[in-house]
């Protein structure tokens, strides 16, 4: 359902991803690990389309189409949906008047009608219970005072309503204890449905005990350096990321 | 000086009715003023230029217009096409408790009130004072709870330039609403003020529309004297135009008294918008809230200048002033400068004044739920504006208006 070949992106004057490719099929998850300033969190931003993430070479289809041409918005209605590693605060917008937003957006971009109140509430109330977290969460400002794991379950409720063909996972574990990781990858879990497809991004092996990858990819200075299973993960773990150094002759 | 406040003069001279005592003493005052300039500090941010040697004709009498409907407001409307009264006062059906008049027929409360609740320190007043024959002089009884709004409706017309004054009193323990409410948009001159004299435990619910645009220019105030208890609400909304500039003052002129003041402007690419106001504490136990939040477009420039004098004996006063914008592109200005100057020692008085820029992280992360740019940038950025609104106590105003001022941003963010 997505293919990237060859793919290169900077930042202002400094190319971070230099030549990377990933396959992913319906119903796929994808782990991707590495050091810190690998690209890990910059491939999420490039596949989103934001502003400043400059392409420079190379190619992204989703389910045959360019990617890489539309626009920020449209990637979101094609289905692509990424979870922050810090997702933003929006005071004086509240959670429900910005999923309802947002569901709403989507399923017309799919020809389907708009929920009606009702409809809406009964599927946030759901998904809110789904990641325990409490309804008045609704009436807040997006993510407006919210600690940094209640934002976390925020994105994976944004998950559950908008159920996108391909959600990316940007560090959904940093900062969590063991309880809020396990809540986090329930909700997760509870979406893999052999269709929608999953790139999790993360700096360590911990969520994988929770969220089963397919395949492991190891990504060091641009590119991904090294694949394989679950097993991967493991070894990362076991030996830490020093060895991409030496394996390449670069800081990790 | 200004060829425009030559004729001004002039034309002074050839006023003559039963107010021409007044007008002498302001004329007078008239005189001794300089024509504004950049280092004239109430005019620092907003050049007369486009006024100076501004000539229009006067007003033609046989203009006619109709008020713009608001759905279920049922208001009592007074119409003014250029500065002439449009309405024909004898025919209306007023409230009880409710008198109102010509500025043109001698009356009590005319008297009492003609320039003497606005200072003299306004220029476009002074020349009001001298020009402004036409008006109304609306008296609400002690006592009276009047529920049907009475609006003023302005109409400026390309190419003529008009004076209009309305004189308010409201009795004691008596209740009302006023609707100032003025638009044009072609090239021409309006100057509106408005008194108001809030007696005893009255209270006022007061709005001022300035739906200027283009390159209408249009000067006015509104100046509101509250006595012991008295209550004001008010509501001023501006779009800026050519040149819009307002000067509110509000004087607690008794113990007790409350004004809430709350006022958006919108401004349009280009638009120029200068509000002044002015709050005088000076007596002890008074309140004011004061919010002013605006949205300003790509080479628009807007003026804030909010001053809270808290007098010596006003002792206990809560006075508290608030000023956030918004500006959309980098080419847009805002000129605002909260003044506090008090002379009490036990006063609770806060104020604070806000500039930002449009949040992109937060405008990125609506795009990658998939709510399409310029929904977003509404629900980013409109929030703040439709809080003052939905404020607003009177429902009728607030629902027409709401979707007046969302259109209006949305537009503004398609020209940007």
């Amino acid at each position: 359902m997505l293919s990237i070949n060859d793919l290169h992106a900077r930042v202002e004057d400094t190319t971070i991803l230099k030549g990377l490719d990933l396959e992913i099929k319906p119903g796929e998850v994808h782990a991707i690990m590495g050091p810190n300033g690998a690209g890990k969190s910059t491939l999420g931003y490039v596949l989103s389309g934001r502003d400043g993430y400059e392409v420079e070479s190379g190619s992204v289809e989703m389910n045959g189409k360019d990617l890489l041409d539309m626009e920020v918005e449209e990637r979101a209605q094609a289905g692509i949906f990424l979870a922050f590693q810090y997702p933003v605060e929006i005071p004086g917008v509240s959670n429900m008047e910005f999923m309802k937003e947002s569901v709403n957006a989507i399923r017309e971009a799919r020809g389907e009608n708009a929920l009606s109140s009702a409809e809406f509430l009964k599927k946030a109330k759901d998904a809110c219970k789904q990641v325990e977290l409490p309804l008045d969460f609704l009436k807040r400002g997006v993510n407006e005072g919210f600690s940094g794991g209640e934002k976390k379950r925020n994105e994976i409720m944004q998950l559950i309503m908008l159920e996108p063909k391909l959600a990316i996972l940007d560090e959904s574990d940093s900062g969590l204890d063991v309880d809020a990781l396990q809540v986090v990858a329930k909700g997760v879990n509870s979406q893999r449905d052999g269709e929608r497809s999953f790139i999790v991004v993360t700096h360590y092996q911990r969520l994988l005990d929770y969220i089963q990858p397919d395949y492991v990819h190891i990504i060091s200075n641009g590119k991904i350096v090294k694949s394989g299973g679950p097993e991967l993960a493991k070894e990362v773990e076991a030996s830490g990321y020093a060895w991409l150094a030496e394996a390449e002759g670069v800081d990790a | 000086m200004s060829q425009w406040l030559n004729h001004v003069l002039e034309r002074a001279s050839t006023v003559d009715d039963w107010l021409s005592p007044v007008r002498a003493q302001a004329l007078d005052t008239l005189k001794q003023q300089q024509w504004p300039t950049r280092r004239t500090e109430a005019w620092r941010y907003t050049s007369l230029h486009p006024v100076a040697d501004l000539e229009l004709k006067a007003a033609s009498v046989n203009a006619t217009a109709e008020a713009p409907l608001i759905e279920g407001l049922n208001s009592l409307d007074l119409v003014f096409v250029d500065g002439q009264l449009n309405t024909d006062i004898s025919q209306l059906k007023l409230p009880e408790g409710v008198t109102i008049s010509e500025l043109s027929a001698p009356s009590q409360t005319a008297e009492a009130l003609f320039a003497q609740v606005k200072p003299s320190r306004h220029l476009f007043g002074l020349v009001n004072d001298v020009l402004a024959q036409q008006g109304v002089v609306i008296d609400i009884a002690a006592g009276a709870k009047v529920e049907q709004p009475i609006r003023i409706v302005n109409f400026a017309s390309a190419g003529i330039e008009s004076h209009q004054r309305t004189l308010v009193r409201v009795g004691e323990n008596a209740q009302a609403t006023i609707i100032e409410h003025g638009s044009g948009s072609g090239n021409s001159l309006n100057t509106a003020f408005a008194e108001y004299d809030i007696a005893e435990k009255a209270r006022l619910e007061h709005y001022r529309f300035a739906l200027h645009e283009g390159e209408a220019i249009h000067i006015g105030g509104s100046h509101f004297k509250l006595h012991d208890h008295a209550k004001l609400n008010s509501t001023l909304i501006g779009y800026g135009s050519q040149l819009t500039r307002l000067d509110v003052d509000i004087e607690h002129a008794g113990e007790h008294a409350f004004a809430k003041f709350n006022n958006v402007y919108l401004l349009a690419p280009r638009q120029h918008f200068d509000l002044h106001s002015t709050i005088e504490h000076a007596s002890p136990n008074g309140t004011t809230e004061e919010n002013a939040r605006g949205i300003i477009g790509d080479r628009a420039k807007a003026v804030f200048n909010g001053r809270i004098h808290i007098h010596r004996h006003a002792q206990k006063t809560l006075a508290e002033l608030n000023n956030r914008n918004l500006l959309l592109t980098r080419g847009a200005q805002i000129n605002t400068k909260p003044e506090l100057e008090i002379y009490a020692d036990d006063v609770q008085c806060a104020h604070g004044a806000t500039v930002a820029e449009i949040d992109e992280d937060a405008l990125y992360y609506m795009l990658t739920r998939g709510i399409d740019k310029q929904q977003a940038l509404v629900m980013l950025n409109f929030g703040f504006v439709q809080e003052m609104v939905s404020q607003m106590p009177n429902k009728a105003l607030a629902d027409w208006l709401q979707p007046i001022l969302k259109t209006r941003f949305e537009s503004m963010m398609e020209q940007q």
